[in-house]
């Protein structure tokens, strides 16, 4: 098992990791293999969304996936404070600007990232269902709002989501490959089969399925044909 | 943010996305802090591979906003095998070294050169954030 990074932070800014996080890391951890030969031998931009605590980056440069000399890291968050704890998360795990390449940028998704420039995506989404989703808030200090943003996820909490995947074609690279978190209550399996009779461009595997709590929990990789 | 970042940054406002101009950002030289981290070690191999997927014309754009005018107009064209570097051309993944990893821009503002909207670097993090109204 890969050692997974440790964490120390303000849980009333950012979620503490639980047993999403975990199980993104566990899903990257089964690709691991394909990951590596998948993206050798060139540099490989990977993007992390909402990076929270920063364990699913941080996991990825400390545990080298898919490389770390050849690869540029970016955790892309709306949330300042997200930014600031993955920063300190990584550096508390010894990651540091001279020895890998992390950027941090605060941005709506991918909104401000070049078109067709992830190679590898990753998402652990907003993703408890919620009669709305949240406004951003005005001000950096409002904390609960921020937490809230993190955390619901519209109807079915699928909205955010939803975004992501339909925007899929234009931020993954041509040889890119995301992945994804859903909980049941986002319906996977009907998300998955609409997307592969509406649209030909997906190979959709299911990576790693988890009942955690009340929750079940399922990570998704989506693969360009 | 380092300075190949500005290589896989444009603006965030949608409409812009069917110019051709969101992308670079102008950088601001006059408002761009840089920093020099000379720490960053240099692997000729890392800058062969980040040679051969970055666009051209927007390092070049970015590097003359900022005050370097002293890239090549075309994209240097090495030997892809590392063996066969020359010592020529290790210079030439050197200055790249220097300019795309070892330099930061800690503060500092851009612009879309389509829409004008203005971005802005604050504790080396690009805020690339749209007021509400444009989002």
């Amino acid at each position: 098992m890969l050692p997974t990074p440790y964490i120390k932070c303000d849980y009333n800014k950012v979620y503490e990791p639980s047993e999403d996080s975990f199980l993104v890391l566990d899903s990257l951890e089964k690709d691991l293999v394909y990951l590596r030969e998948k993206f050798k031998n060139r540099v490989t931009f990977v993007c992390e969304l909402g990076p929270g605590s920063g364990i699913i980056t941080t996991f990825m440069i400390q545990n080298e996936i898919p490389n770390r000399s050849n690869s540029l890291y970016f955790s892309v968050d709306i949330n300042p404070w997200a930014l600031d704890t993955t920063l300190t998360t990584a550096k508390l795990n010894g990651c540091s600007e001279t020895n890998c390449y992390l950027e941090c940028i605060q941005s709506d998704l991918t909104t401000s990232i070049r078109k067709r420039q992830v190679d590898i995506l990753v998402f652990n989404p907003p993703y408890v269902p919620a009669v709305n989703v949240p406004e951003i808030p005005s001000s950096k200090e409002n904390l609960d709002q921020w937490l809230d943003l993190a955390l619901l996820g519209g109807k079915d909490g699928m909205v955010i989501t939803q975004r992501v995947i339909d925007q899929l074609d234009d931020i993954l690279s041509p040889t890119g490959v995301a992945y994804i978190l859903f909980c049941a209550r986002n319906k996977p399996e009907q998300i998955v089969s609409n997307i592969i009779e509406t649209c030909d461009l997906w190979n959709i595997d299911l990576v790693k399925h988890r009942k955690a709590g009340w929750e079940v929990l399922s990570v998704y990789r989506f693969s360009r044909k | 943010m380092k300075f190949l970042t500005t290589n896989f940054l444009k603006c965030s406002v949608k409409a812009c996305d069917i110019s051709n101009l969101n992308f670079p950002l102008e950088y601001d030289g006059s408002k761009c802090k840089l920093v020099q981290n000379e720490d960053i070690e240099f692997q000729p191999e890392f800058l062969l591979n980040i040679l051969d997927r970055i666009d051209w014309p927007a390092i070049l754009q970015v590097a003359a906003d900022l005050g370097n005018t002293s890239l090549p107009s075309q994209k240097p064209e090495l030997h892809t095998n590392m063996d066969e570097l020359n010592e020529e051309e290790l210079v030439i993944l050197r200055d790249l070294h220097t300019l795309l990893l070892q330099t930061s821009i800690t503060e500092g503002e851009m612009r879309c050169r389509n829409c004008g909207h203005v971005y802005y670097i604050k504790n080396s993090i690009p805020n690339l954030l749209l007021p509400p109204h444009l989002a």
